[in-house]
């Protein structure tokens, strides 16, 4: 049975997330606090003896925190509390009752893993959500979608999803998505097209001031010429391709040394 | 998804009285017969220390599998075990009370019954509760029972720790792991696997580490927990020595795992050794199947189209039908064919698990559409591209071929005023390394094949010495016929005898 200060502690914050006056400071003590009297109560690592309700409020506390560190951009603190749930996610799932944040949480660590590209653990996350969860869900829909087009190209599907992110939180991540996005687009350009306007380049690349655009060139080291307004890629020449030798070598010792042992 | 090599009984029940013992027909072997058979087999590789014995009495287990029933068992059992054993009534309690002990022989068996002076060992014991198992875990009333059964079985192998039982062993590991699994109870048997793995190693119990490593996989993999499944393929190393099913097992898990985790190649290498070490198409039918589906997918994935002859297999005509359509959509590189086939499809593919897999096919799908347009085309409008493509906007259009160009799909230039794209010719490729490697890979393939088989060479232990006793005594006569010569008892003319 959870100490009663804990459960105290637990309505005063579950009442400042609500507050719109909320300061950040007072949340992050409270949730220090929490943790403290979790630990000492030992309910932070989840027992088959721990009563229901100690385990609703345990999940509810982490899952505040969880989104309390994405909204003051603590990212190693968002990854600890969304660690720390996994158990009550998977192992007590038929015990406790679903939380109306666990998708939006999944959702939130999903685009996570793919603004720093850990696709193949992108792929084992959504491995595990059942298939009509992936199909409805408007949180897991989200990240979903945008790996899609990330890996087909359309990236301006993907500028045009900003805007339609289901929670404030996302936004955070997608914005940093940006700028690999732009990145991306960028090496694309280079390769597939031999000069570009100005203008063009413009939009392609999601800017809006020009100035901001001759930067970008400038540090991906582009050919810009101010009279013509075009910039101009520096179209790589052909590699010679050389013989591998040392590859050669190794592999005919190998085939040498094999058949010799041929009796 | 059944994965099981060996084919699983179709009727559930014991089989009908008629093929009794006591039939005076022509029946092979009849099973009580067998099962003395097999326990003499097993009492000879404990003592030869041989496994090949207790290799050759498992391998009679399928066939055998079809005609134990109560009766059967309890003959069997009364038959080799003592008088007043306890073994014996532990046993019974698991048997249905069995008609008369003393049943009369039935006419045309006249086989006299031996006393049986002493308890089997160990491993003839295990082997009577596996066949007991089998018999038990093939009815769904008795599965309690059985489990009840295994578990017990369990605790003596493991309180007993000899390593002539492993084979054994590990066949009760795999029936225990069965019995959950068609009861839906896969999460409770998780510790008690790891424990039992734990012990195999450190006792370096090969057979019964191999089994409880793809019994835990498998366990893994139905709650679709691959991130712990990749765990424990790293922490833990899979035994050398472990028989091919086991490897084929294996193979096929690894395979699934590293194909979720994005890793095709690996995975393909993977597939591939699970199929060919897997038993023929005839006699592990499901396996094949389930293997070949994933393997399908996975070459889609990495970008090569499957040979149409796999799927004129007979054993794979049926089961392949969804992925067959999938993979004309990849081939032909059109979306809208890809959307209809997997909308038809998608319970099975759920069934399969491969769904997910499937739909990172989309990205392969526009791939290839893009490479056969440029192909085709020298030069093309982007509008045209996406009508073909059945692509949203020329926007996509473009970013989609421009990002296509960037990873070496195409060889191309956009041309953004006039909104075209225009295609180049690729390369041929000989002239690169890869035929080089290619070549290098396969010829490395058959030397390891090669090495492994000279190592499986197994000559009989003594023989050698029969060559060297018989070649022993050739040289004694001839010394002696050369004594004979040399001191002139035997002549020329002699030898004339006859």
């Amino acid at each position: 049975m959870a100490p009663p200060q804990l459960v105290a502690n637990w309505e005063r914050l579950k009442a400042e997330v609500v507050n719109p006056k909320v300061d950040q400071k007072t949340i992050g003590q409270l949730l220090l606090q929490l943790k403290i009297a979790l630990t000492e109560a030992r309910l932070l690592i989840p027992s088959p003896n721990s009563t229901l309700e100690d385990l609703v409020i345990t999940r509810d506390v982490l899952e505040l925190g969880a989104f309390w560190s994405v909204r003051n951009k603590d990212i190693p603190a968002f990854d600890r509390y969304f660690s720390q749930l996994q158990t009550f996610y998977t192992d007590f799932r038929n015990q406790l009752p679903p939380s109306p944040r666990e998708y939006p949480l999944i959702g939130l660590n999903l685009i996570r893993l793919l603004t720093q590209n850990r696709i193949g653990d992108f792929h084992t996350t959504i491995e595990t959500l059942p298939p009509s969860i992936l199909g409805d869900n408007p949180f897991i829909q989200h990240p979903v979608h945008l790996e899609r087009w990330l890996m087909e190209g359309s990236y301006n599907k993907v500028w045009q999803e900003r805007e339609a992110a289901p929670s404030e939180e996302y936004k955070f991540f997608v914005d940093s998505l940006m700028k690999t996005i732009r990145q991306e687009i960028a090496s694309c350009e280079e390769k597939a097209y031999d000069s570009l306007p100005l203008s063009d380049a413009m939009s392609l690349l999601f800017f809006t001031k020009q100035s901001d655009l001759v930067t970008f060139a400038q540090e991906r080291g582009w050919n810009v010429n101010p009279s013509t307004q075009i910039i101009h890629f520096a179209r790589k020449t052909e590699e010679k391709i050389e013989i591998p030798k040392e590859k050669i070598i190794v592999n005919s010792l190998a085939y040498a040394k094999e058949l010799e042992q041929i009796v | 998804m059944d994965v099981d090599t060996k084919p699983k009984p179709t009727a559930a029940g014991p089989t009908p009285d008629a093929e009794k013992p006591a039939a005076p027909k022509a029946e092979p072997t009849p099973p009580t017969v067998e099962i003395k058979q097999n326990l003499a087999l097993i009492d000879r590789a404990v003592t030869t220390l041989e496994p090949r014995f207790t290799h050759r009495v498992l391998r009679t287990l399928s066939h055998l599998k079809k005609k134990l029933s109560d009766e059967v068992l309890s003959k069997a059992v009364e038959e080799n075990y003592t008088k007043d054993s306890p073994a014996k009534a532990a046993l019974f309690q698991y048997l249905s009370a069995p008609t008369s002990m003393d049943v009369d022989l039935p006419n045309g068996d006249a086989e006299p019954q031996h006393a049986v002076t002493s308890d089997p060992l160990p491993e003839g014991d295990a082997y009577i509760r596996l066949l007991i198992l089998l018999h038990l875990s093939g009815t769904k009333e008795t599965t309690e029972k059985a489990m009840a059964l295994a578990h017990e079985t369990v605790e003596r192998i493991q309180a007993l720790n000899r390593r002539t039982m492993d084979a054994v062993a590990a066949k009760i590991y795999f029936y225990l792991a069965r019995l959950y699994e068609v009861t839906d109870r896969l999460a409770e048997i998780r510790p008690l696997l790891l424990a039992a793995h734990r012990t195999a190693t450190l006792r370096r119990d090969a057979d019964s580490q191999a089994t409880l490593i793809n019994l835990l996989l498998r366990n893994y993999l139905h709650y679709n927990l691959y991130s712990q499944a990749d765990k424990l393929v790293s922490k833990s190393t899979f035994p050398d020595s472990a028989g091919n099913p086991q490897w084929a097992r294996y193979q096929y898990y690894l395979g699934r795992i590293h194909a979720v985790q994005l890793s095709y190649t690996q995975a393909h290498t993977e597939l591939l050794q699970a199929i060919r070490r897997a038993p023929a198409a005839k006699t592990a039918p499901g396996f094949w199947q389930t293997v070949h589906k994933f393997f399908i997918v996975v070459e889609l994935l990495m970008g090569d189209i499957p040979d149409r002859a796999l799927f004129r297999q007979p054993v794979l005509r049926k089961p392949l039908e969804p992925y067959l359509q999938i993979v004309r959509a990849v081939r032909i590189g059109d979306l809208s064919h890809f959307q209809s086939a997997l909308q038809t499809y998608t319970t099975q593919f759920q069934h399969d698990k491969s769904y997910t897999l499937i739909l990172r096919l989309r990205h392969n799908v526009i791939k290839t559409g893009i490479r056969s347009i440029s192909l085709a085309y020298s030069r093309i409008s982007l509008r045209d591209i996406c009508t073909k493509l059945s692509l949203d906007s020329e926007e996509d259009a473009e970013y989609i071929v421009g990002k296509a160009i960037r990873d070496g799909v195409v060889e191309g230039i956009l041309d953004h005023q006039k909104g075209v794209m225009v295609c180049g010719r690729k390369g041929d490729v000989y002239s690169t390394a890869e035929p080089g490697e290619v070549f290098g890979r396969r010829i490395g393939f058959c030397l390891e094949l090669h090495n492994e088989s000279v190592k499986a060479m197994r000559f009989p232990l003594n023989a050698h010495r029969k060559d060297l006793a018989s070649s022993e005594a050739a040289r004694e006569r001839e010394k002696n016929i050369a004594k004979g010569i040399a001191e002139g008892e035997i002549d020329d003319d002699d030898e004339m005898d006859f």
